[in-house]
């Protein structure tokens, strides 16, 4: 049974990069820091020991899982592991991204009044 | 531009800076690691770029990791000996108040302290073994064979203070097995699982051939002492079985 208490909201930065990279379906490592730095558009370079530590903690808290190990047709033919997010990761990267929402809200509506 | 020998020796060097992290870590993510620096390196490779820049990087970035991975490490370790020391604290309780309400329970100071530190090991070796396998069964039976060696190696070390009879010394052959069994399984499921059933069949096998030297009625509550302690090898080793069939295909993960 995975721990729900490892990663908590509000999510490390690098989590909720992982969870962006694989909402749109599963990736090896390579391709989750490859996602990563386009979704931010390169302002985010995540190194192999910043990922896979964080894969631990996600895998840990349930957030995403091995999906096994293929080929990717882009690359070579050798067999990546895969990971992909499960219900509970995609629902924290929802409720990450209304917090954010929120907090945008916020700010807006204090800069529009000059607080 | 890296030549294709230069590649092959810093993949070389980044695969020995990974024994570095903690086995179970190394054990579960290395081959992702070590892949994903293969195709850092390839991209580096074919936009024309030294390796240099890019290892020293990564290498850098990989060593915090495993600064990281190590000091969640010792912390975990920390917080399990703590909540064993207070567990074994607990069950220490169970002496302590019926030496003060049963009739000629006169332990000395150091006979608590005896105890203390047999239910801190036994403790101890439960939270380190059961944490191999994730599965309940593994955990279940690990704590079903150290509860029932426990008792088989207290109730012994009892009765031969009691009689004086070294015949008895025979029950801890058992013990030793099952140590001997796990370290040349080395804990996995199945090896387990024999090791178990091993066990159970030496404590019938002594119990019917090793005279205990008592009167007739502590023989009989003996006999079935060791009876129920057999069955307790036994469904040990059934659920040592059944986590072997959960997870055939996977490591032990920590």
């Amino acid at each position: 049974m995975a721990k729900q208490s490892t990663v908590q909201a509000p999510l490390t930065p690098a989590v909720l990069h992982i969870l962006l990279a694989l909402s749109t379906g599963g990736r090896h490592g390579y391709g989750i820091m490859k996602q990563v730095q386009a979704d931010s558009q390169g302002r985010v370079r995540m190194g192999p020991g910043t990922l896979y530590g964080s894969l631990a903690r996600m895998m840990e808290a349930g957030l995403i899982r091995e999906s096994g190990k293929r080929v990717d047709p882009e690359m070579d033919d050798e067999r990546r592991i895969y990971y992909e997010l499960t219900s509970a990761g995609r629902a924290a990267l929802v409720a990450e991204l209304r917090r954010y929402r929120s907090v945008v809200a916020v700010a807006e509506g204090r800069l529009a009044h000059g607080h | 531009m890296a030549t294709e020998g230069t590649v092959r020796r810093w993949r070389a060097w980044y695969s020995r800076l990974l024994r570095l992290y903690p086995r179970p870590f190394r054990e579960r993510f290395g081959e992702g690691m070590e892949q994903t620096f293969r195709d850092l390196c390839r991209e580096h490779g074919n936009g024309g770029r030294g390796l240099f820049a890019l290892a020293l990087r990564v290498f850098c970035e990989t060593l915090a990791g495993i600064v990281k991975e190590r000091a969640m490490q010792l912390s975990q370790m920390g917080r399990t000996v703590l909540r064993v020391a207070l567990g074994a604290l607990a069950a220490l309780m169970v002496p302590l108040v019926a030496s003060q309400v049963v009739e000629g329970w006169n332990w000395p100071p150091e006979a608590f302290l005896r105890v203390y530190v047999l239910f801190f090991l036994t403790g101890m070796l439960f939270a380190l073994v059961s944490r191999r396998m994730a599965v309940w069964q593994y955990k279940a039976g690990v704590g079903v064979a150290l509860a029932a060696g426990f008792a088989l190696g207290w109730s012994n070390m009892v009765h031969v203070a009691g009689t004086g009879n070294l015949a008895n010394l025979w029950y801890y052959s058992v013990l030793a097995v099952g140590a001997g069994g796990a370290l040349l399984s080395r804990l996995k499921a199945r090896g387990l699982s024999r090791t178990l059933f091993v066990m159970a069949a030496l404590l019938v096998l002594i119990s019917v051939l090793v005279p205990s030297g008592a009167p007739p009625d502590m023989a009989r509550r003996m006999a079935i002492g060791h009876g129920v302690n057999a069955g307790l090898f036994i469904a040990a080793g059934f659920l040592f079985r059944r986590a072997a069939l959960a997870e055939p295909n996977r490591a032990p993960s920590q």
